[in-house]
């Protein structure tokens, strides 16, 4: 599809192109919400099966549940810095604010699941709350709306298989309860895991070089969210990924092979795109340039 | 390409990418303790197979815990051209 427009030149060619992918950004958002809307809400406190809600939770597992929760805290700053980086795209914009709703209920479901079961009491979780919050705020870890989209597809199914591998695990014990709530997770991450992949795709076709570089700029300095912020961050981890059986195989084959598979990205044109970053910081850094 | 050549390809191109000196590094070191994260690896891997013109699947590559099991896998991968 042409767009040029006679007469307009560079600047109107770009406000074009630019105006094409708002349009595409904002049919994703309508296409993810219209499908939650139909097939995924649910009610935290309505559609868990509070009522068999066992007190015998073992510690490992309420510590991953308050892991959850403690990186969900920063929730608000996730959305309000969300927020700044993708504007001006409307569909990013309307599909952040609706993630934060969607996110809210992940924390709030967790912390009951936490209280109600009397794995933690009210004063521990106001301690935790002002552990994170007082003197810390989360700052995004790139740029752009574009580096940020790919950050958060990448995060988001990693969530995901995090997720799964605690509600196979609450099953196994019996808690019901447990299960019930992160298996209701699990689908929206995968849910965020879908539109941010969405957006990938129509990036990619509009900048397929400059979606690469960033691509290979978010791998090389991913790190999971809130990972300096929580307290005993390492030795939580540490924790889920023995109960959860994460260890580096599974972040490559179910976390990153099949986002790149699914936006139709190789791992050869990754590494492509590293090495001219490579090539570029050390042309940037050598006396000559 | 032997393996000492082969280990030798290995340390440059972990050094070009990490941008520091590998020291106390053989072929039995694991490559986790390196610090070399699962991305680290996959992009060592992506620069060995570009230099040596050899491809390496990638459920080969998740099951790599050692440098040796890395070299094994591109010396096979050499051998079988």
């Amino acid at each position: 599809m042409s767009t040029r427009v006679e007469g307009r030149g560079a600047e109107g060619e770009r406000d074009l192109a630019d105006t094409r992918l708002s349009l595409r950004l904002y049919e994703e958002y309508k296409t993810f919400f219209a499908r939650a809307e139909r097939e995924r809400r649910w009610n935290p406190f309505d559609d868990v099966p509070w009522d068999q809600i066992r007190k015998d939770v073992p510690e490992d597992l309420a510590l991953c549940a308050e892991t959850f929760c403690a990186v969900e805290a920063y929730l608000p700053d996730y959305v309000s810095e969300g927020l700044a980086v993708v504007r001006p795209y409307m569909g990013q914009l309307w599909f952040q604010a609706n993630w934060g709703y969607e996110e809210s209920k992940h924390a709030l479901s967790l912390q009951e699941f936490l209280l109600r079961s009397g794995a933690r009491t009210d004063e521990q979780m106001i301690d935790l709350q002002h552990r994170l919050w007082v003197g810390k705020k989360w700052t995004p870890l790139f740029r752009t709306g574009r580096q940020m989209t790919i950050y958060g597809a990448i995060q988001e199914q990693a969530t995901f298989v995090f997720y799964c591998r605690q509600r196979e695990r609450a099953k196994a014990l019996g808690h019901e309860t447990l299960r019930v709530i992160y298996d209701f997770i699990a689908r929206d991450e995968i849910a965020h895991t879908h539109f941010y992949e969405g957006v990938i795709r129509v990036l990619l076709e509009e900048d397929r070089e400059g979606t690469l570089a960033d691509f290979a700029l978010v791998s090389r300095d991913f790190k999971m969210p809130a990972f300096d912020l929580v307290p005993d961050y390492d030795q939580r981890v540490m924790v889920m990924r023995d109960l959860a059986n994460m260890d580096r195989d599974v972040f490559l084959q179910k976390v990153y092979f099949p986002v790149l598979k699914r936006v139709g990205v190789t791992r050869a044109e990754i590494v492509s795109a590293m090495r001219k970053a490579r090539d570029a910081e050390q042309g940037e850094s050598s006396p000559a340039a | 390409m032997n393996n000492e050549e082969l280990f030798a390809l290995f340390r440059e191109v972990v050094q070009s990418i990490e941008k520091r000196p590998l020291e106390d590094v053989t072929p039995d070191s694991v490559i986790a303790d390196l610090g070399i994260d699962s991305l680290g690896m996959m992009e060592i891997v992506g620069e060995l197979e570009s230099r040596l013109d050899v491809m390496i699947p990638d459920d080969q590559l998740v099951k790599l815990r050692t440098v040796a099991d890395l070299l094994g896998v591109v010396q096979k991968r050499l051998e079988a051209r």
